[in-house]
């Protein structure tokens, strides 16, 4: 596993937290479905988007993750109500502020993909996986293990 | 000045002999000619150690909370009937007030367990531009003569512009009087410059990615991890702070740069719509780390993202990140 760019083999490990209802279903969908999509994902499921502290993203970030991705219920769908529209707030502030400091914007996404969704989800997995080898291995915020 | 002093002390003389309150916060006279150092009035005879001047600086709010919370601790083997409540008298300027209303808003304590001894303020010298004034020379003596202030130092006497030392955050404040108050000592002081409130915050915006990463790398590798910061301010003040959880370990506790940055990026991520802009983690800072240009950006998204929130304006307005709408921005979403 070498970190240079120009090495053609590296693939960016993602790291995505998904809630169990909506997106874990969708991923679940697209897995009886038969769709491909890069295997670089790898999922975190938890209870609800809402349930994502903030620290999740920039942990992982920091122990090496080359990309984060947030996945929920769409707004208005939630199985606990209003667990995605608190997540929504604390990611729209999230987000602005790993930029702010200078973490590049498309290494954490939010997205939401409902539990029917199987095709979206192997679409934004193959976004996103798009995105993150375009930038490159993350340097920034990376803890290095000796 | 003066006289709101003497009001102030009266006030404070009073109250504590009505018994209307058990202790008050306020500031005394500090150890250096320029400092005001926070004190706890108990009796009536020593409210006149109470002081108000141009150099009261840290937000006094973090004292009220600590001194609820430990009462409320002390009495956890107390039958609940026998149970006292504990009331604390506070001397708070606009900043200190707005605190107050976020402890208020997050339930920290009751509104009858604080009182409000409101002063206009029209902002405090920062210790740091005053020893950058001087060149980092000893203060002799130091003294606010109308607009600006003289200063002694070994090199003689000097008269320094006030708006020169008055903290930055002071220079663009537009919550000069107390939002909440049971009492107010002295005018309402006018509002300073707010239209370039967020100057520092554009400024920083405009510069590229690389520009704003090396800044925040550089002024993070100031960072000594005392934890000074977080010790002072109003809005921080979990039971267990994250940085000495150990389940999960959530920061290492080494000399590796990436785990300050982490350490500085979450605390300031957790002010998010919770920040009162009172300086208090500036003022106390012993390696001059500026926060102030980040934590000013999570304010001004907390006003620009959620209906022009500002943070302990009213008790009925929540912080946004305790409320939901579904009305709110989602351009950040990912769409492919």
């Amino acid at each position: 596993m070498t970190e240079n760019k120009a090495n053609e083999n590296w693939e960016p490990k993602i790291i995505a937290f998904v809630c169990n209802w909506c997106t874990y279903a969708g991923a679940d969908l697209a897995g009886i479905s038969r769709l491909q999509y890069p295997p670089n994902v790898r999922l975190v499921r938890l209870p609800c988007s809402g349930r994502v502290n903030p620290f999740y993203v920039v942990k992982a970030l920091q122990e090496g993750a080359d990309g984060v991705l947030v996945s929920g219920c769409h707004p208005g769908e939630c199985h606990y109500i209003t667990g995605n529209l608190s997540a929504r707030r604390k990611f729209s502030m999230l987000k602005n502020f790993l930029s702010y400091v200078g973490i590049e914007p498309d290494r954490t996404l939010f997205t939401w993909v409902s539990a029917s969704e199987g095709e979206k989800f192997a679409h934004v997995v193959k976004g996103v996986t798009e995105k993150v080898k375009a930038l490159g291995p993350a340097k920034k915020l990376v803890k290095k293990f000796e | 000045m003066e006289n709101i002093e003497k009001q102030l002390r009266e006030e404070a003389k009073k109250l504590l002999a009505e018994k209307k309150v058990d202790v008050i916060v306020g500031y005394e006279e500090g150890t250096l000619p320029y400092q005001a150092a926070p004190c706890f009035i108990e009796d009536p005879e020593s409210a006149e150690r109470l002081v108000w001047n141009k150099y009261c600086s840290v937000n006094l709010a973090k004292y009220v909370h600590d001194l609820i919370f430990q009462h409320k601790e002390s009495q956890k083997r107390t039958k609940p009937e026998e149970r006292t409540k504990k009331i604390v008298g506070v001397v708070a300027r606009g900043c200190t007030t707005r605190s107050i209303v976020l402890h208020l808003q997050e339930k920290q304590y009751d509104r009858d367990q604080v009182v409000v001894i409101g002063v206009p303020c029209t902002g405090y010298i920062s210790k740091k531009k005053l020893a950058a004034a001087v060149d980092g020379k000893e203060v002799i003596e130091c003294s606010v003569a109308g607009d600006a202030l003289s200063v002694t130092t070994v090199d003689g006497t000097k008269d320094i512009p006030l708006k020169e030392v008055t903290a930055a955050n002071c220079l663009t404040c537009r919550f000069n009087n107390p939002v909440i108050s049971d009492m107010m000592i002295g005018d309402p002081a006018p509002a300073m410059d707010v239209d370039n409130e967020y100057k520092e915050v554009d400024e920083f915006e405009s510069l590229s990615e690389e520009e704003r990463w090396t800044y925040f790398t550089k002024e993070m590798g100031k960072c000594i991890r005392c934890y000074a910061c977080r010790n002072t301010c109003p809005s921080c003040y979990c039971k267990v702070c994250f940085v000495e959880q150990s389940q999960p370990k959530w920061v290492g506790a080494g000399i590796d740069e990436t785990d300050t940055q982490v350490f500085q990026f979450m605390r300031m991520f957790h002010m998010a719509g919770r920040c009162v802009d009172c300086g208090s983690c500036l003022e106390v800072c012993p390696m001059g780390v500026d926060l102030r240009t980040f934590l000013k950006k999570l304010d001004k998204d907390a006003y620009n993202l959620f209906d022009e929130y500002r943070v302990g304006e009213s008790l009925d307005t929540l912080p946004p990140l305790s409320a939901h709408s579904t009305e709110d921005k989602e351009e950040f979403i990912f769409e492919p």
